[in-house]
């Protein structure tokens, strides 16, 4: 009787050794699935941080100072500046304060600035400019440390081709910089390569907020 | 061993969910290489859209006859180059994909309203004006053909933007599902415009 009630006692604490053992497996499972969980998600979360910053981020300094157009210019490795945020479509009798100069797109005057091949010797209202970007068009702008041949040479090149526009922007940082809707890029000169792969690419592309619309009968000073 | 299983299935998670972003992200333009059919989103937009653009081209047309305001008639100007030039596109997809410009179908059947355009005189779907007011604009002259196009154009805006819509819903192909989005928020940026102007003549929209 004594021994039964022994070995039932030593039976008790095997069950119960037991149950500790399976309840230590669990635990450890449930950390490892929870650990596993945790990898999984931040995983993701870096891998679509990766995808979505993949054109690299610099170029601070031109956040958005307009509230209608939070955002910020993100550049891609062939150094081109894509505006990442909104960009305002609305039509506007008043000045507009944008956050980049020359400014990439956003509330616009009801008047496009006639960009068929135009060039303006004089600095132009941004907010008809911007109403050109709409249409498709890609705006060439310099300041006063653009040399004279290289002026002259972009001034022809921008007369023969239809929906583009050119004119001075004497606030802007670099000697010429090419625009389109939400596009932007500086190029050193009338002769830089990537000045007509950023015509080939924005002259009516893809960006084009209003494809189809219409260049002439606007604006023509 | 049945960690590993653990680690293993939450591996294959992560391959597959990053699997399906990246199809997302690219998918978004232009997923489908096929042509459409003639009863997809994408060729019924094409074929509407055509039709409902031609008269705004008509429209513009007509009211920069009528009147010498510059404000009425560069925005007359900026819609029938625009549209115009839209509908280009529209009709050569059609061409390209080798598909019809009519359908024995109703109007906008492919986004599911096949019953809801009336076709009474000459408008037919909705938005459009009917013979009768198109007419009309003919015949007013100054201030009052240019309150009636506004009228007349944003109810045909309004019409536009709703069938854009579906498209941006619906339409497969990248490039078209671009232009209707585009198409809704130009429209809706003209609406705007045009309640302005409106107000500036004393009147409102219909």
């Amino acid at each position: 009787m004594g021994s039964a009630k022994k070995s039932s006692a030593s039976r008790t604490a095997r069950i119960e050794e037991m149950r500790r053992a399976e309840q230590a497996r669990e635990r450890r499972n449930r950390i490892l699935t929870i650990a596993a969980s945790v990898v999984v998600v931040a995983g993701l979360v870096a891998g679509t941080v990766v995808l979505v910053q993949s054109q690299s981020d610099d170029d601070g300094g031109s956040t958005a100072a307009d509230s209608k157009n939070p955002g910020k210019f993100v550049t891609g490795k062939d150094g081109v500046r894509t505006w990442e945020g909104t960009l305002g479509r609305n039509h506007v009798a008043k000045a507009v304060n944008y956050p980049v100069t020359p400014p990439v797109g956003g509330d616009h005057n009801p008047v496009w600035m006639n960009c068929n091949g135009d060039v303006y010797g004089d600095e132009i209202n941004n907010t008809n400019a911007v109403h050109s970007l709409e249409h498709g068009a890609v705006w060439v702008t310099y300041n006063a440390d653009a040399g004279k041949a290289d002026v002259d040479a972009l001034a022809a090149k921008v007369k023969k081709t239809p929906y583009t526009l050119m004119s001075p922007v004497d606030g802007q940082k670099d000697p010429i910089m090419l625009s389109a809707w939400g596009h932007q890029r500086t190029v050193t000169g009338a002769d830089d390569p990537d000045l007509d792969a950023f015509f080939e690419k924005f002259v009516q592309g893809e960006q084009t907020p209003e494809p189809g619309a219409a260049c002439t009968n606007g604006l023509s000073k | 061993m049945r960690q590993w299983g653990l680690v293993t299935g939450a591996a294959v998670t992560a391959l597959v969910a990053t699997g399906a972003i990246t199809y997302a992200v690219a998918g978004d333009e232009g997923a489908s290489d096929a042509a459409p059919t003639a009863d997809s989103a994408d060729a019924g937009f094409a074929r509407d859209m055509a039709v409902h653009h031609q008269q705004a081209v008509e429209m513009s047309y007509v009211v920069r006859d009528r009147t010498d305001d510059e404000e009425v008639r560069r925005l007359a100007y900026d819609i029938a180059q625009t549209q115009a030039n839209q509908r280009g596109m529209l009709l050569g997809w059609l061409d390209m994909w080798e598909l019809p410009k009519v359908s024995s179908d109703p109007p906008m059947t492919w986004m599911g309203m096949g019953d809801a355009a009336a076709g009474k005189d000459g408008a037919l779907m909705p938005g459009m004006a009917t013979n009768a007011e198109m007419k009309r604009l003919g015949e007013l002259d100054g201030k009052r053909a240019e309150v009636f196009y506004l009228q007349l154009m944003t109810d045909h805006h309004k019409g536009g933007v709703h069938m854009a819509q579906a498209c941006v819903r619906a339409c497969e192909v990248g490039v078209e599902k671009r232009l209707a989005r585009g198409m809704v928020e130009g429209q809706e940026s003209e609406i705007e415009l045009m309640a302005g102007m409106l107000e500036e003549r004393g009147a409102a929209a219909r």
